[in-house]
């Protein structure tokens, strides 16, 4: 096993960078914060953990952690700005922040290299130093799905007046998605730069967006396991399909495609429903039949129909479960 | 005089610090006014209703007094005082829980998870929470004590584990209910809690906020049955287009010429005839 | 004199292009993340046809017309509208929205970048020959009359229908209260794929006089325009008119500013920077009138 890690070791440093910047765009999306910016902070990071070795001659744990404290603090100062916006205006600002970023990186002079960028960052980083920083944000970040934090980002994510009425701070948690976000990815940004000594435009931008939404998707955008499947899939995909070479970028944006089609809860998603659908058979099915004639015990998920009005034009989640609609109508026959 | 200020005038002044007390509060949105200056005082231990046609106002009241909704004037003011300046995710502090018109679960969690979100935004009792706690809510081990107690109180034994999605409407309500409980409030604001409920599980959640009145849990209940309502309410406050057209008991409430004619159904003349 | 030809040209192309992202963002709530993608693919499309035969003028326009529409209809069809079908609620579509069209804005641009290997490319081949007029100072080439006039005319006429016709009215209803319309008989279906059709033909337009204008085009053209009519339509005003030509127009003449007055590798930041200070300034753009914020 130690053997099989020595030799693939670029391919092992690529999975734990490619997962940590996963992360950093998985933790908002899972509280309905739509940014992108961990892109960004992973340019940001790497940039950053370069220069502190380069011109401060730090070692890798003072930069990361130096460099973590900036892109965390980044992330706030964009938070702050803009996380009050909905969904798609708030990916574009931070697709604008993530571009702004690789052009401050081409335009930025000898101080960050312009296209060739900036090399010779040398520095005592072993990929098991790699490894370990890597374990521990997965750590934290774990933590923070279960228990009270992942109610409450559920909470967040699904139903924010809900979350509002139980008691969370939906402004502060939304914030804290963008701090998060710029922590992880100015850490993935950090460690890719010590391992791999040299950083330029080419390595930052929105190709890293696509990269790691590709693993999002596909492996699962609710959880940390999905992140970690999706990083390992898609780093080691080009590995074993070198046939398509060229194509990598095309061949990715068609599995993001079909996989927000058919697939947007990722591989894990699936997973999940197969042990909860598993799970109800063994349990047999249910409870009380539904307070209608027609006595179906399993409501299904409908989305309204067009043409069905809900109950409050106030209620924005919440799609209209079958025994409601029905015991709507019963209702409104008996009056 | 309007009405609201007739009887607030008659009204002897309370005794004790009302638990919520509104002052001529109006919710305009553009032109329409959807609360149109409304006084009212709810006292600890009692259960209150709001009966109204709909578009009366009531969610809407519903939504001003938890600060979901922008006032445009008025008072608010809790335990006797002002809580105007507050978010709506401080009220949960205070100790405000409620209910929606609508079910609204967390589809990703099943019913012990969606309980134990209210027992999140806790009071917290005024002592400080002891450390093995916090671990246990936060690495989500083991059910705390009071997530039980709210579980078996609404009759919810045996469906922790299913997801909301696999429930029938009644239950959901009922998990909705056992999720305010578990807040340990000090004020139960219900909307509409046995919408789509049918007579069994109306005379169960009947039963519930009795049970809770007898705790010293102070209810405000927006309600059409108007079965329910005398049945369970200690006093009515009934709306008509964002006004206050009559409060009191139920039975004189429903016997209140002003009501009978904002709802000109049988319905209304038939309870007032019988009772 | 001539920098004001100029403006006027690029903010005619930069108008088209984001007419048609305004028109689908501000009615339909699609944010077309390939719009970009079409922009470009379109021209390629001209451009690898031309390499076969040559064509007159408005056959190459005609071509990129077709081929824009025809991809944005295929992207509404083959994704989209199967995403809003199984979304479980509105914001998993838009998600699911974004992220499809992230994925699908790869694909043309693969295809570009694999056949031009990332080269600059023209249509030069065309029977086309650009000529000059002066007026006053500043020469003018028939494309930028060209671009000039049909943008402004496409902007106006899609602005008068929007307002005036029983379509546009239906249109602007389903940007308000999309079930309410459907409610009130109006085909949600037809009028979603028409103006998808409409939004991708202008791309392909957009792309055309564009590439007549600077005589070339890279693969990556596209996404970079994206971004910046994302900054036009926020500093507008989503769903607008008045907005999206403020907008276009503004950004032009900012980035030739920009351009004559410092060196040219800042310019594309002029966008991103533009987003940042309308939203932090003015939300809903100058003006707008939908609801930006959500808390």
């Amino acid at each position: 096993m130690i053997d099989f890690f020595n030799a693939n070791q670029v391919l092992v440093q690529a999975t734990l960078s490619g997962l940590v910047l996963a992360l950093s765009i998985q933790v908002p999306l899972r509280m309905g914060v739509f940014s992108f910016a961990g892109a960004g902070s992973y340019g940001l990071g790497g940039y950053a953990a370069a220069l502190l070795v380069i011109h401060l001659n730090l070692n890798a744990l003072e930069a990361i952690g130096l460099t973590i404290v900036i892109t965390a603090f980044v992330g706030l100062l964009l938070g702050l700005v803009i996380s009050r916006l909905n969904g798609l205006y708030l990916a574009m600002a931070t697709v604008a922040f993530d571009l702004i970023i690789s052009v401050v990186a081409i335009n930025g002079g000898t101080f960050t290299g312009e296209s060739t960028g900036l090399y010779g960052v040398i520095v005592d980083f072993t990929t098991t130093t790699m490894f370990i920083m890597t374990v521990v944000a997965v750590l934290l970040v774990a933590l923070s799905e279960r228990g009270r934090t992942g109610r409450r980002t559920q909470a967040v994510r699904d139903d924010q007046q809900l979350a509002a009425s139980a008691g969370v701070n939906v402004r502060r948690y939304r914030l804290m998605a963008f701090v998060v976000g710029g922590a992880l990815g100015g850490l993935g940004g950090a460690m890719n730069v010590m391992v791999r000594t040299t950083i330029g435009p080419l390595d930052i931008g929105f190709g890293l967006v696509v990269l790691a939404l590709t693993m999002i998707i596909v492996g699962g955008t609710m959880s940390w396991k999905g992140a970690v499947l999706g990083a390992i899939i898609f780093t080691w995909l080009p590995h074993f399909l070198d046939f398509i070479g060229q194509w990598q970028t095309l061949v990715y944006g068609v599995i993001v495609a079909l996989a927000a089609i058919f697939l947007p809860r990722g591989i894990h998603g699936v997973i999940v429903d197969i042990i909860r659908w598993v799970q109800r058979r063994r349990r047999g099915t249910l409870d009380k039949p539904a307070p209608d004639p027609s006595g179906d015990p399993e409501p299904e998920q409908l989305l309204p129909p067009s043409g069905t009005s809900s109950i409050s034009p106030s209620a924005p989640q919440q799609p209209i479960r079958g025994s409601v609609a029905r015991s709507l109508l019963a209702r409104g026959a008996k009056s | 005089m309007t009405v609201s200020q007739e009887q607030a005038a008659a009204q002897p002044a309370p005794a004790v610090t009302p638990v919520l007390e509104l002052r001529d509060v109006a919710v305009h949105f553009g032109g329409v006014k959807a609360v149109d200056g409304i006084s009212l005082r709810l006292e600890p231990g009692l259960v209150y209703g709001i009966i109204g046609p709909n578009g009366s106002g009531k969610t809407t009241l519903i939504g001003a007094i938890t600060r979901l909704t922008r006032l445009t004037r008025g008072e608010l003011l809790f335990d006797g005082n002002s809580y105007l300046d507050r978010r709506a995710s401080t009220l949960a502090r205070l100790g405000v829980a409620r209910t929606f018109q609508t079910v609204r679960l967390l589809p990703d969690l099943d019913v012990v998870q969606n309980i134990e979100l209210g027992f999140d935004g806790r009071v917290q009792d005024g002592e400080k929470s002891n450390r093995g706690s916090w671990w246990r809510t936060n690495l989500g081990l083991g059910t705390p004590p009071e997530v039980a107690q709210a579980i078996a109180r609404t009759g919810l034994e045996g469906f922790e584990r299913f997801y909301p999605s696999e429930l029938s409407y009644g239950t959901q309500r009922r998990v909705e209910i056992a999720r305010a409980i578990a807040m340990n409030p000090r004020l139960l604001l219900l909307d509409e809690p046995t919408a789509g409920m049918n007579q069994a599980e109306r005379a169960e959640i009947s039963a519930l906020i009795k049970d809770l009145r007898a705790d010293g849990l102070c209810q405000l209940l927006v309600e059409h049955d108007v079965q329910m309502m005398i049945d369970t309410c200690d006093y009515v406050f009934a709306m008509n287009t964002g006004r206050l057209i009559a409060e009191g008991e139920p039975r004189e409430v429903v016997q209140n010429p002003l009501v009978q004619e904002a709802y000109l159904g049988r319905k209304w003349r038939e309870h007032a005839a019988d009772h | 004199m001539q920098e004001l030809v100029s403006v006027i040209s690029l903010g005619s192309i930069y108008l088209l292009f984001s007419l048609g992202m305004s028109l689908t963002w501000g009615t339909i709530d699609v944010l077309n993340f390939a719009h970009g993608s079409i922009f470009m693919f379109a021209t390629f499309c001209a451009y690898l046809i031309l390499g076969k035969t040559s064509l007159p003028f408005l056959a190459v326009v005609g071509i990129g017309v077709v081929v824009g529409a025809v991809l944005s209809l295929l992207v509404q069809v083959a994704a989209f509208e199967p995403i809003l079908k199984r979304a479980r609620n509105k914001r998993s579509a838009e998600m699911q929205i974004l992220i499809g069209g992230i994925g699908i804005a790869t694909i043309p641009l693969a295809i570009a970048q694999v056949q031009t290997k990332s080269n600059p490319f023209g249509l030069a081949a065309s029977t086309f020959h650009v000529t000059v007029w002066h007026l006053g100072s500043a020469r003018i080439t028939n494309v930028a009359v060209f671009t000039i006039v049909v943008g402004l005319a496409i902007w106006g006429a899609i602005s008068v229908w929007l307002r005036r016709s029983r379509q546009g009215l239906a249109l602007r209803s389903i940007g308000v209260d999309s079930e309410t319309a459907s409610l009130m008989g109006i085909n949600r279906r037809r009028l979603a794929l028409g103006t998808m059709a409409v939004s991708g033909a202008l791309a392909g337009l957009a792309g055309v006089m564009f590439t007549y204008t600077t005589s070339a085009i890279t693969p990556e053209s596209g996404d970079t325009l994206l971004i910046k009519a994302f900054a036009i339509i926020i500093l507008g005003g989503v769903g607008s008119m008045a907005g999206v030509a403020f907008g276009a127009f503004a950004l032009a003449l900012v980035e030739t500013l920009v351009l004559t007055y410092t060196s040219g590798s800042w310019v594309d930041a002029v966008a991103f920077g533009l987003i940042f200070l309308v939203l932090l300034a003015r939300p809903a753009g100058v003006f707008g009138r939908k609801e930006v914020r959500r808390a």
